[in-house]
C-alpha cells in the first residue's frame, strides 16, 4: 500500500483535484453573487450549468462548433437569459421580505429544467469528444489533460473578470454595496432590482462558462446539476460568503479533497465532501479563507 | 412664512401591531437647521425613515418642494434631493473610503459630477482624502461619521437628514460635527437633525420639534425650547446631570 503513495501520485491527485475544483469555484462565485444581492441560495445554478453544457453539446453535434468557440457566444447569451429569468420569475418575489418564495421559485426552475433537458437529450450521459479531448501533456511528471487545464485557465480568467467588474465599475461597486448593507445601498440611491438583475445575469453567465468547460471535459446528464449546486454550496461554505477569491479557493479546496477521497476511499468522495461541509459549518461558519469576521 | 422645503402632515406609521407615529406634523423651512428631539423610542428614527422611503407610512402626507413623496422608493427620494445619513452611519465597511464616496454619487442626476463632488467632500473633510484607500471599517468613529456625511453630500442634497451624528463620539469630535453642520448650512444645505445631545441640538436649530411616544408634543424656535422649563426638566437637566 505504501509504495503507491509516491510523490508523483500525490501530485497527480492534487493537480487533478485543483483542475476539477475550478469548476466548483466558478459555480460558487455565481452563487455568491446571487446570494449577496437577493439573499437566496440559487439552487438551480447547477441545472443552468448543465443546460449550458447541453447547448455546447448541441452546437458541437449539430453545427460542429468547437465548445470553446461556443463559449464566446454563450457568455452574452447567458447574461441575457439571466436578466430575463430575473425579470420574469424573480422580480416580484425578490421584493418580499420573506425569501422562501424566491427559494421555491429557484427549486421549481431546477426541476423544470431537469425535466425539459431529460426530454430534449434523454437521461443518458452526453459528452463532447473533440480531436483534443483525449490529449494531454506532462509537466514535472504530472500528466495534465488539455481540456481540464483549459477549464482551469478559464475559471481563473472568469474569477479575474468578476473581480475587476466588482472592483472597478460603479455598478460592480453597487453590487458589493447591496451585498453588505441593503438599506444603506437604497439610501445612496441604488435601485435593488437593477442590481439584483445584474448580479443574477453575471451569475448565470458564470454558469454558461462553467457548463461549456464542463461538457468539453466530462459527461453530463440532466440530473447532474443538483449535485453540482450542492458542491458549489460546499465551496462557498469553505470560502466564506461574499468573497469572490474565497469562493474560487473553496472550489479548489473541495476539488482536492474529493480527488484525494475518491482515491483513498473509493466511492466515498461525495460523503467526504458533505462531511467537510458539516464540519466547516460547525466549527468555522464564516469560512476557511476569511481572515477575520468583521461584519456588523 | 418662509418657503417650506419639507412638510409632513398627519403621518401615521406602525410596524405590525405597534403604532409608532401618531398624526405627526413637522415642517422644515428652506435653509434652516431643524432639530427633532425626544427620548429613545419616541419614533424619531422611524419618522426619518418614512421621509427617506425606508418605511412606508399607513396614513398622512410627506411633501418635498411641493410634491408628494409618500410611498416613493428610497432611490427616488435621494435622487430628488434628500440625503439621509442613518443611525449607525450605514457605511459599507468592507469597501474603501473612496468607494463609499463614489457610491454617494450613484444617482444618475449627479453621477456626471462625481469628480467635482469628490473634491467638495474632500474639501469638507481633508482627513478622508488621506484615508481614501483604507477600508471604511478601519476608520475611527469620528472619521466614519465624516465619511457618512461626506457620502451623503456627494448626492448634492437640498435636504440633509442626520440621525444621531454625534452618537458615541468624543466631546471634541461632537463639537467639530456641530461646526460642520453650520458650515454646510451656510453653504445652503437645509438640515433635519435628530440628536440625543439635546442642548446642542436646540442651540443650533432655527426650529425644533419634540417627539414623545410617537406624537409631536412641543415645537418652536430652538432657543425658546432650550429655555422652556418643561424641556429643561425632562431632557436638558437630566442629561446635564448624567454628564
Amino acid at each position: 500500500m505504501l509504495e503507491i503513495l509516491s510523490p508523483r501520485l500525490l501530485a497527480d491527485l492534487f493537480v487533478n483535484g485543483l483542475l476539477f475544483g475550478a469548476m466548483y469555484g466558478v459555480a460558487a462565485i455565481g452563487l455568491s453573487l446571487i446570494f449577496g444581492t437577493m439573499r437566496i441560495i440559487f439552487l438551480a445554478q447547477g441545472a443552468m450549468i448543465v443546460l449550458a453544457g447541453y447547448a455546447a453539446y448541441w452546437a458541437f453535434q449539430l453545427l460542429g462548433v468547437d465548445p470553446y468557440l461556443t463559449m464566446v457566444a454563450l457568455i452574452p447569451l447567458s447574461l441575457a437569459v439571466g436578466a430575463a429569468i430575473y425579470q420574469l420569475l424573480f422580480r416580484r418575489a425578490a421584493a418580499l421580505e420573506d425569501k422562501n418564495t424566491s427559494l421555491l421559485i429557484a427549486v421549481g426552475l431546477m426541476f423544470m429544467l431537469e425535466s425539459l433537458m431529460s426530454l430534449a437529450w434523454t437521461p443518458d450521459p452526453r459528452s463532447i469528444t473533440t480531436g483534443y479531448t483525449a490529449t494531454g501533456f506532462e509537466v514535472a511528471g504530472v500528466r495534465l489533460s488539455v481540456t481540464r487545464t483549459a477549464g482551469f485557465a478559464i475559471a481563473i480568467l472568469a474569477t479575474l473578470g468578476v473581480t475587476l467588474f466588482l472592483r472597478k465599475t460603479l455598478v460592480g461597486k453597487a453590487v458589493r454595496a447591496v451585498s453588505e448593507n441593503m438599506d444603506a445601498a437604497a439610501l445612496v440611491g441604488i435601485a435593488p432590482h437593477r442590481v439584483n438583475m445584474i448580479a443574477f445575469a453575471v451569475g448565470i453567465a458564470l454558469a454558461g462558462v462553467a457548463g461549456c468547460t464542463l461538457a468539453s471535459t466530462y459527461a453530463i446528464d440532466p440530473y447532474f446539476g443538483f449535485l453540482f449546486s450542492l458542491k458549489a454550496l460546499i465551496a462557498l461554505a469553505l470560502g466564506g460568503l461574499g468573497n469572490v477569491g474565497g469562493a474560487l479557493a473553496g472550489g479548489l479546496a473541495l476539488g482536492v479533497i474529493e480527488s484525494g477521497a475518491s482515491f483513498f476511499l473509493p466511492g466515498w468522495a461525495d460523503a467526504v465532501a458533505y462531511l467537510v461541509f458539516l464540519l466547516v459549518l460547525m466549527f468555522r461558519p464564516e469560512g476557511l479563507f476569511v481572515r477575520s469576521v468583521k461584519k456588523a | 412664512m418662509a418657503n417650506r422645503l419639507l412638510e409632513v402632515r398627519d403621518l401615521n406609521v406602525s410596524y405590525g401591531d405597534a403604532h409608532v407615529l401618531w398624526d405627526v406634523c413637522l415642517h422644515v423651512e428652506e435653509g434652516a437647521i431643524v432639530s427633532l428631539v425626544g427620548a429613545n423610542g419616541a419614533g424619531k428614527s422611524t419618522l426619518l425613515k418614512a421621509i427617506s422611503g425606508l418605511v412606508r407610512p399607513q396614513a398622512g402626507e410627506i411633501v418635498f418642494r411641493g410634491r408628494s413623496i409618500r410611498g416613493a422608493a428610497p432611490q427616488e427620494i435621494v435622487s430628488i434631493g434628500i440625503s439621509h445619513v442613518p443611525e449607525g452611519r450605514g457605511l459599507f465597511t468592507q469597501m474603501t473610503v473612496l468607494e463609499n464616496l463614489e457610491l454617494g454619487a450613484y444617482p444618475a442626476g449627479v453621477r456626471a459630477r462625481m469628480r467635482e463632488s469628490l473634491e467638495y467632500a474632500f474639501g469638507l473633510f481633508p482627513r478622508l482624502r488621506e484615508r481614501s484607500r483604507q477600508k471604511a471599517g478601519s476608520l475611527s468613529g469620528g472619521e466614519q461619521q465624516m465619511l457618512a456625511i461626506g457620502r451623503a453630500v456627494m448626492a448634492r442634497p437640498a435636504l440633509l437628514i442626520l440621525d444621531e451624528p454625534s452618537l458615541g463620539l468624543s466631546p471634541m469630535v461632537v463639537k467639530a460635527m456641530f461646526e460642520l453642520m453650520r458650515t454646510l448650512n451656510g453653504q445652503g444645505v437645509t438640515i433635519l437633525l435628530v440628536e440625543q445631545n439635546i442642548h446642542q441640538a436646540l442651540q443650533v436649530a432655527r426650529h425644533a420639534f419634540v417627539l414623545q411616544t410617537g406624537r409631536v408634543v412641543m415645537q418652536g424656535p430652538g432657543r425658546e425650547l432650550l429655555d422652556d422649563p418643561m424641556i429643561r426638566k425632562a431632557y436638558v437637566g437630566s442629561l446635564a446631570a448624567a454628564h
